[in-house]
């Protein structure tokens, strides 16, 4: 399983010259992040449970993970927005 | 002879196309690999001046991102790097540039294997809510079955994006070219 995302970063460039540059280790989130997925593996575990009771097929517990796949996958995302009529100013925001 | 010429040559053969439409794919073809062929050097060092795109739809975009000195800011935004490698690779990014009439430019660089995952994400569903998600798209009109969706059928559609370019032209003029490399 790939790393998730551990910095995000933002870049505001006006008339060729860099007005703001932001930077944030998303690495310091990963702990929270943590818990909020543990808390929410143990619903899903339950909810699986439920439905082996009930006879149905078992999945929300892989479709949970299935999702954290997804946001791991988002590391190299990069949205750069120029705008001409504003000091061509331009933002870039990227996910490493 | 290139990949892409031999499997233009089997629809013909195949019957699946016709001449006239073979010959345009092959003059399409003839067309980016000459213009690739030229810009192949600008991408390595991407810079104030450099990062020209190989196709016309991108051409007066990076132009004018060049001017503004986009590409000095964030080297490498939106160049295709077919054009520096030459290569045909398993695409690894989706690119989104949007290019306004005003002259605004959106550069978007989504991994592919966001999409991958997401795919796979499809056949996650629990069977139970994937009932009630085909049912809803039954109901607009959308008569697609998420359990027919095998994630065998992945690379195959990831690998046939290799191939993928949509340009867009809108009527005020804002040009939209989606690709992936």
């Amino acid at each position: 399983m790939r790393v998730p995302p551990w910095l995000v970063s933002m870049r505001l460039v006006e008339e060729e010259r860099t007005k703001f540059r932001f930077w944030f280790p998303l690495f310091l989130l990963w702990p929270l992040l943590l818990v909020f997925v543990m808390l929410t593996f143990v619903a899903t575990l339950l909810a699986d449970l439920f439905s082996l009771v009930s006879g149905n097929k078992p999945g929300y517990t892989r479709f949970v993970l299935g999702v954290l796949g997804v946001v791991t996958q988002t590391r190299g995302t990069e949205v750069f927005v120029q705008d001409k009529s504003n000091h061509n100013r331009t933002v870039a925001f990227t996910l490493r | 002879m290139g990949d892409d010429r031999s499997r233009i040559l089997e629809l013909l053969a195949a019957g699946k196309i016709t001449i006239e439409e073979a010959a345009r794919l092959l003059d399409a073809l003839d067309a980016r690999s000459g213009e690739g062929t030229g810009t192949s050097g600008a991408g390595t060092s991407a810079d104030a001046d450099g990062a020209a795109e190989a196709d016309g739809v991108g051409g007066a975009d990076t132009e004018a991102q060049a001017k503004s000195g986009f590409h000095k800011f964030f080297p490498g935004a939106g160049v295709k790097t077919s054009q520096k490698t030459g290569g045909s690779r398993t695409p690894k990014f989706m690119y989104v540039k949007v290019v306004s009439v005003k002259g605004d430019n959106v550069n978007v660089k989504i991994p592919v294997a966001v999409m991958r995952a997401g795919l796979k994400l499809t056949s996650l569903i629990p069977a139970q809510a994937q009932d009630q998600i085909n049912k809803s798209m039954a109901e607009h009109g959308m008569s697609f079955d998420l359990n027919n969706f095998k994630p065998d059928d992945l690379e195959e559609l990831i690998d046939a994006l290799r191939e993928m370019e949509i340009d867009v032209d809108s009527a005020n003029g804002d040009k939209v070219h989606v690709y992936t490399e």
